[in-house]
């Protein structure tokens, strides 16, 4: 198991944006190794696809779901409870369907705007890795590019805090410092749930300019340092990686250094606010 | 429940009732099982369908027969839900490098050996499996369902595409 076959799979999924999938059909060209490696996986789908059964529901249930529809209707039926409650989501219903909207846009609009680099996939074996630290980072530049390269960076589209916030810390143990930077020229386009080292972090998408910024944050360990800072290369995308306010937080994009240092600055002393 | 949030139940569930019972038969991996998880559900279903919004109601339901398979599961059969993390590591570890021979004995694989591969894989895969092969959802609408983020359902659906592979490739 490794990234290339998440990559393939999600090539054989339709799941990933026109950019990812040239820079993939590229490198398989060039590799008979990930050629089979597809072909395999490829087979494998499809004799699922082919011959797995799919389970047709049996009659009974079918009979039993009138029967339950029928005893519903029934105007002795105790459902009186029910009618109260219908009416009052009405304008949520008309709302959703907007959000979502433009939620829609907002990913749509970000695809045009991003740039993948084709680089990002022709990564060298992780020979390098020496310290659990570089794994981390490393682990976070792949979080990063595969949120980017399956067009799937946000979960929850939206620059209010206040909506961000709530959705995330619904989703897991800690809060995160959710913050809308677009005044500083770092506008807050969501957030999504993803996985490092095994456990949950928040990650947190943020733009400048024309570059996406995945900010993982997660609990700090019990034995960091109350504030530990490095930053890193990892195959070509900058990491900045912060311990502040017992969260551990790890920067990761394309754009420079400096300005991807700018961003933690804001955004770190928020921590346990 | 009025005549008219009634056929709009129906006619939101009942196009969707293989989906419903398909994803229950292979999580429970039992036909009669299945029924009462589908039944459970749909009595949810109809119970909560104020919350469904419109739209798609193929996740919508699936996601709620989904949880009452788990529940079902976790009740009755909870070693069938909770599988450690190093099982699922070890399942992994077996298996050979690919190559076209392997390819063609996946391809020739019966319907017998599929089915029995893939009731064999670690729950948290096979629902993965079964949504995206049989049901053809997006990643999206898988996650949402499972209730993961998307990167547990890519690495998820690797994995039991990986663990098919070599089970296939070795057939017993």
């Amino acid at each position: 198991m490794n990234d290339d076959d998440l990559w393939l799979d999600a090539l054989l999924d339709d799941e990933l944006d026109a950019a990812a999938s040239l820079a993939l059909q590229r490198r398989l060209a060039a590799e008979p190794a990930l050629q089979r490696r597809l072909a395999e996986r490829r087979a494998v789908r499809d004799a699922v696809r082919g011959q797995a059964t799919r389970h047709a529901a049996p009659d009974a249930l079918r009979a039993s779901l009138n029967a339950m529809l029928a005893a519903r209707a029934d105007p002795g039926a105790p459902v009186t409870r029910e009618h109260g409650r219908r009416r009052a989501p009405s304008r949520l219903r008309v709302a959703l369907p907007w959000a979502s909207a433009i939620g829609g846009a907002l990913v749509a609009t970000l695809g045009t705007l991003l740039v993948v680099d084709p680089g990002a996939l022709r990564w060298p074996r992780p020979d390098a890795m020496t310290s659990q630290q570089l794994a981390e980072a490393s682990e976070a530049v792949s979080a990063h590019t595969r949120a980017l390269l399956v067009d799937h960076p946000i979960e929850v589209a939206s620059s209010d805090q206040h909506t961000v916030r709530p959705w995330l810390s619904a989703r897991l143990n800690f809060v995160p410092p959710v913050v809308d930077l677009a005044a500083q020229g770092y506008p807050l386009l969501g957030a999504r749930r993803d996985v490092l080292s095994g456990e949950t972090a928040a990650a947190l998408v943020y733009r400048h300019g024309a570059h996406m910024i995945s900010v993982f944050v997660r609990p700090a360990e019990p034995g960091a340092a109350a504030s530990a800072e490095a930053t890193r290369v990892v195959r070509g995308f900058n990491v900045v990686e912060r311990t502040q306010g017992g969260l551990a937080f790890c920067f990761v994009s394309d754009l420079n250094p400096k300005e991807l240092l700018a961003l933690a600055d804001l955004l770190t002393p928020l921590a346990g606010k | 429940m009025t005549d008219d949030a009634q056929s709009r139940f129906a006619a939101a569930v009942l196009p969707h009732l293989d989906a419903a019972y398909n994803l229950a038969r292979w999580l429970v991996r039992d036909a009669h099982d299945a029924q009462d998880v589908v039944q459970d559900a749909l009595v949810r279903a109809l119970r909560h369908f104020d919350g469904f919004r419109g739209g798609d109601p193929r996740p919508w339901l699936l996601a709620i027969v989904r949880n009452a398979a788990f529940a079902w599961l976790g009740a009755r059969r909870p070693g069938d839900v909770e599988v450690p993390d190093d099982e699922l590591d070890a399942a992994l570890a077996v298996g050979a490098p690919p190559g076209d021979p392997e390819s063609l004995a996946i391809r020739q694989a019966e319907r017998r050996q599929i089915d029995a591969a893939i009731a064999a894989l670690p729950i948290a895969f096979r629902e993965a499996l079964v949504l995206r092969e049989l049901e053809e959802l997006s990643y999206r609408d898988i996650a949402r369902i499972t209730d993961v983020p998307i990167g547990t359902v890519m690495s998820r659906l690797s994995r039991a595409r990986q663990l098919l592979a070599t089970a296939l490739r070795s057939p017993t």
